[in-house]
């Protein structure tokens, strides 16, 4: 196996080796927190810096860590970088981190911060492990906002929290859809991004 | 033991003692910060359960501006001078462990599932402008949903308080501190959810607490707020604190005094009044 260049481990969980819509993972939030842009913002920006931080920090000791207790070792150190996460948000924006809830701190069950960790911090040095993170929370994210920009748009007709398409309920035209309120409309969504992303790159398409 | 082993034990110890210590100095360094934020939310809360607060204001100066802290007395019903509103005595955490603060509640008064009620609580006076009658009286409630205590104020209407029990109306409740289940529960504190309390009548004319939150609320009954979907028992903990808060072990009895008085609570000057009964402090 060659190895990859720091570009490429940056970019391709973007598109081409995206967590949610290659890998199908860490749905759960992605579906709690995308109703509104601002909370999928937050969101993303938090994930990714834990999928870093944390990346990099058990890439840093991964010589020193026993294997038969790695996974809980990762586990450690993830739940830390989340506390610290969840602490700064309720000091610096404490309604965002209500919003968010108990999600900040299921960032730990996350399994794009743990696979990241497992699969790829534990065999590469900390600075390429530290991209790949960022590069998995940025993919993540992606998708997030992604998703988060239909569903406020069609739910509430509002981007970041600004009149788009002003709803009737607000004296404007637009009848807001009710089910882009509702968790299953992400899962709509992002059934649709992934459709759209494999009719454009066939070779994501698990062979059946 | 073997090396091995050994050193599976060093490092674990080792990693565990890092990260905690990393982790409790963090959140005892933004200790402050946090509970600042939850001061002003906790403000922000009475004021916009008093129709009061307004998207982006800055919460101190509102409630600096419309409000006045009332220290009630539970045993007497009367508000009282011997302790300030801002008095940490008074915090409901400090007077739930300390018993010269709290009345243990037995289990047939117990409705709202708190315990012990506190001796002292703070009411908050809204008035339109310095010496202007108070128009909107917020209490604070706090009672058992289906996980945690949660915590809220409910603004009574004031303006109609001269026809009795029957002309209290509720003018907000909003919750600032809850653990219910996000999406189920959790949505006591949705707009949709708040939007159905203005207007609703509290007691009939006995003063029994009449309030409720059902399930298919009849539009004419003026007492029924509709249930969440999904979330009974945090709707019926909704219920059973107003029961308990509004009724004669909670704010019942102050509020059969304060409102069939003919003077309105007056705001405290610069001597501090002779007598308890009707006093305010302004903070």
């Amino acid at each position: 196996m060659g190895e990859p260049s720091p570009k490429k481990i940056l970019l391709d969980p973007l598109l081409n080796t995206n967590p949610i819509t290659l890998q199908v993972l860490g749905l759960c939030s992605a579906l709690a927190v995308t109703v509104k842009l601002e909370t999928s913002f937050v969101m993303a920006i938090a994930v990714t810096l834990v999928t870093g931080c944390s990346s990099a920090a058990v890439s840093l000791i991964r010589s020193q860590i026993p294997s038969s207790i790695r996974i809980i070792a990762q586990m450690t150190i993830i739940a830390s970088m989340v506390i610290m996460v969840d602490q700064f948000l309720q000091a610096f924006a404490f309604e965002l981190s209500l919003q968010l809830s108990v999600f900040v701190g299921l960032i730990i069950t996350n399994c794009i911060v743990m696979g990241r960790a497992e699969a790829f911090a534990m065999k590469n040095g900390p600075g390429l492990s530290f991209l790949d993170g960022i590069g998995n929370g940025l993919g993540y994210g992606l998708i997030l906002m992604l998703v988060g920009f239909f569903r406020e748009l069609f739910g509430s007709g509002k981007l970041f929290g600004q009149n788009v398409m002003t709803p009737i309920t607000e004296g404007g035209w637009y009848p807001t859809n009710g089910l882009m309120l509702i968790a299953p409309s992400a899962f709509f969504l992002i059934g649709l991004i992934i459709w759209a992303i494999r009719t454009i790159k066939p070779d994501q398409v698990e062979a059946e | 033991m073997n090396p091995e082993t050994k050193r599976t034990f060093k490092v674990a110890i080792l990693l565990c003692l890092v990260c905690s210590v990393v982790v409790s100095s963090l959140a005892v360094g933004l200790k402050d910060i946090q509970n600042q934020k939850k001061e002003a939310f906790r403000q922000q809360s009475i004021l916009s359960a008093a129709g009061k607060w307004t998207e982006g204001a800055d919460a101190a100066e509102l409630f600096k501006e419309f409000i006045t802290s009332v220290v009630v007395d539970l045993e007497i019903n009367k508000a009282t001078d011997r302790y300030q509103a801002d008095d940490s005595r008074l915090d409901v955490a400090f007077a739930q462990r300390t018993p010269e603060f709290n009345d243990p509640l037995d289990s047939a008064a117990d409705v709202a599932g708190i315990m012990k009620r506190e001796k002292y609580s703070i009411v908050y006076e809204v008035r339109e402008e310095e010496g202007a009658p108070v128009t909107v009286l917020v209490l604070p409630i706090r009672g058992r949903g289906l996980w945690s205590t949660l915590y809220g104020f409910v603004a009574l209407d004031l303006v109609n308080a001269a026809d009795g029990a029957t002309g209290l109306k509720v003018k907000g409740l909003t919750y600032y501190k809850h653990g219910e289940t996000p999406g189920l529960g959790g949505e006591v504190d949705n707009p949709l959810f708040k939007d159905r309390w203005p207007g609703r009548l509290i007691y009939d004319k006995e003063w029994n607490v009449k309030v409720e939150v059902v399930k298919n609320a009849s539009t004419e009954s003026e007492y029924q707020v509709d249930a969440l979907s999904g979330a009974t028992l945090t709707s019926n903990g909704v219920t059973n604190m107003l029961r308990f808060w509004l009724g004669e072990d909670g704010f019942g009895p102050y509020l059969q005094n304060t409102l069939s008085g003919t003077t309105p609570p007056a705001t405290s000057t610069d001597d501090p009044p002779k007598h308890s009964a009707v006093s305010g402090s302004r903070n």
